[in-house]
């Protein structure tokens, strides 16, 4: 039956129609519009035109975007699909790799170091080589040149299948890093699960959103800090930025809306080349 | 649509080299494309299923390894069990709300298999037959609760 049938009583509760069936159908239409609407990660455009989002008497949030604005000149939005810190910290690192082949050289070793962690706790053998192995094979094309531009880049991340690779292959290394640190993290983690089940519930699943701890394991495992900027209805006229780990200078930088992140570039004077569009 | 058939023939040459206990793929069971996939499970050995014989049938989208796939019993003999409605519809949150694309076909059939195990009185869901007369046929289109974990 299709769920959104005219025929259906307007209030009434209609004992033909399979509720789990129309619910999910709605779900799935919703995540058809959004995936038609916003592209994985999106091309770079300038911060302002965030404010055409909100109405110009919005003075709570029009002020912090002109805050915003003080250090971020540009940004990169990418899909809400639940994956968005994954794939915007992913994206926005690689991006950073592409002029800084040191650093690439290192993740590389910290890549297949966590891939060995992973097995060594017991995930299955071949569905982490698997990933690790499209993982590493970006990583490569960077290496060798075959990805040197920020839109070859953005191709690679616009190709649902590679993409999601690489956002499953990052949710396994927070994972596994949750869980080799078992001990401190319990503290985190509210009610009765445990740190094991709190992964299997809430990081390794695709499409569940990441929260303060996610960010926490992934930042401490791969040793890329991170800035996030809080854009919400709170007081005060300004956004609040937080580092992961706290007191590191960040390679890269988040824009945080209640429930999304998206990518943000410091001004080009600041970060040089690297920023042109 | 490449990166879930290079996946689930990976899948394929695993299980048929390392099952896990109980459990066995006859190549002749395996759906075109390798979409679709029928397991062979004993009930294992001190359970209250020993010696009985199981059939589960899995069904890959093209979104597999993302999507979960979708898994019921089929054939003759459903496990009468808290978790398996008389239709073979399972209720296991990594068969949905859980399911993580680390997990793989042969992750899925030792849940099953240590769900069975463990069970201490062989009955149907309270809401068996409600649920079997009104559920759709795919299993992923229902909205599961899961209350108890220790089943």
């Amino acid at each position: 039956m299709d769920p959104s049938s005219k025929d259906r009583p307007k209030d009434g509760w209609n004992p033909d129609l399979n509720q789990d069936e129309a619910i999910i159908a709605q779900e799935r239409l919703i995540e058809k519009e959004i995936a038609e609407k916003i592209c994985l990660i999106g091309a770079k455009c300038d911060l302002m035109r965030l404010s055409s989002e909100y109405p110009d008497d919005d003075n709570a949030f029009q002020e912090k975007i002109k805050d915003l604005r003080k250090r971020y000149q540009w940004m990169r939005k990418t899909r809400p699909d639940g994956n968005c810190f994954f794939r915007a910290f992913t994206f926005a690192y690689f991006e950073s790799l592409l002029q800084d082949e040191p650093e690439l050289t290192r993740f590389i070793t910290v890549a297949e170091k966590s891939k060995e962690e992973l097995i060594s706790l017991g995930f299955p053998n071949f569905t982490i080589e698997d990933f690790h192995e499209c993982f590493y094979g970006v990583l490569n094309r960077i290496k060798s040149g075959e990805i040197s531009t920020s839109e070859q880049l953005q191709a690679v991340f616009n190709d649902q299948g590679i993409s999601d690779y690489l956002v499953v292959f990052m949710r396994l290394v927070t994972s596994g890093h949750l869980r080799s640190n078992e001990e401190f993290f319990s503290n985190f983690i509210e009610g009765e699960k445990t740190v094991k089940e709190f992964c299997s519930h809430e990081v390794e699943p695709m499409y569940k959103e990441s929260d303060h701890i996610h960010i926490i394991a992934l930042t401490a495992a791969t040793k890329v800090p991170v800035c996030i900027n809080y854009l919400d209805r709170g007081q005060g006229g300004k956004v609040t930025v937080h580092n992961f780990p706290e007191g590191s200078s960040p390679r890269i930088h988040l824009l945080y809306r209640p429930g999304h992140y998206d990518i943000l570039y410091l001004d080009s004077i600041q970060n040089g080349a690297v920023n042109n569009v | 649509m490449a990166s879930m058939q290079k996946r689930l023939q990976k899948e394929l040459i695993a299980i048929q080299k390392e099952p896990p206990p109980g459990v066995s793929v006859n190549p002749a069971n395996i759906g075109p494309n390798l979409t679709q996939w029928i397991v062979d499970m004993e009930g294992a050995s001190g359970t209250l299923y020993e010696g009985e014989h199981f059939q589960l049938s899995f069904k890959f989208s093209p979104k597999y390894p993302f999507d979960s796939p979708e898994v019921t019993f089929i054939g003759s003999n459903i496990p009468i069990h808290p978790h398996v409605y008389s239709n073979g519809h399972i209720c296991l949150s990594i068969l949905s709300e859980d399911w993580s694309p680390a997990l793989s076909v042969i992750s899925v059939c030792l849940s099953i298999i240590s769900m069975l195990s463990s069970c201490k009185e062989k009955k149907r869901p309270p809401d068996n037959s409600l649920y079997v007369k009104t559920c759709s046929k795919n299993p992923k289109k229902t909205k599961w609760w899961y209350h108890d974990d220790n089943v």
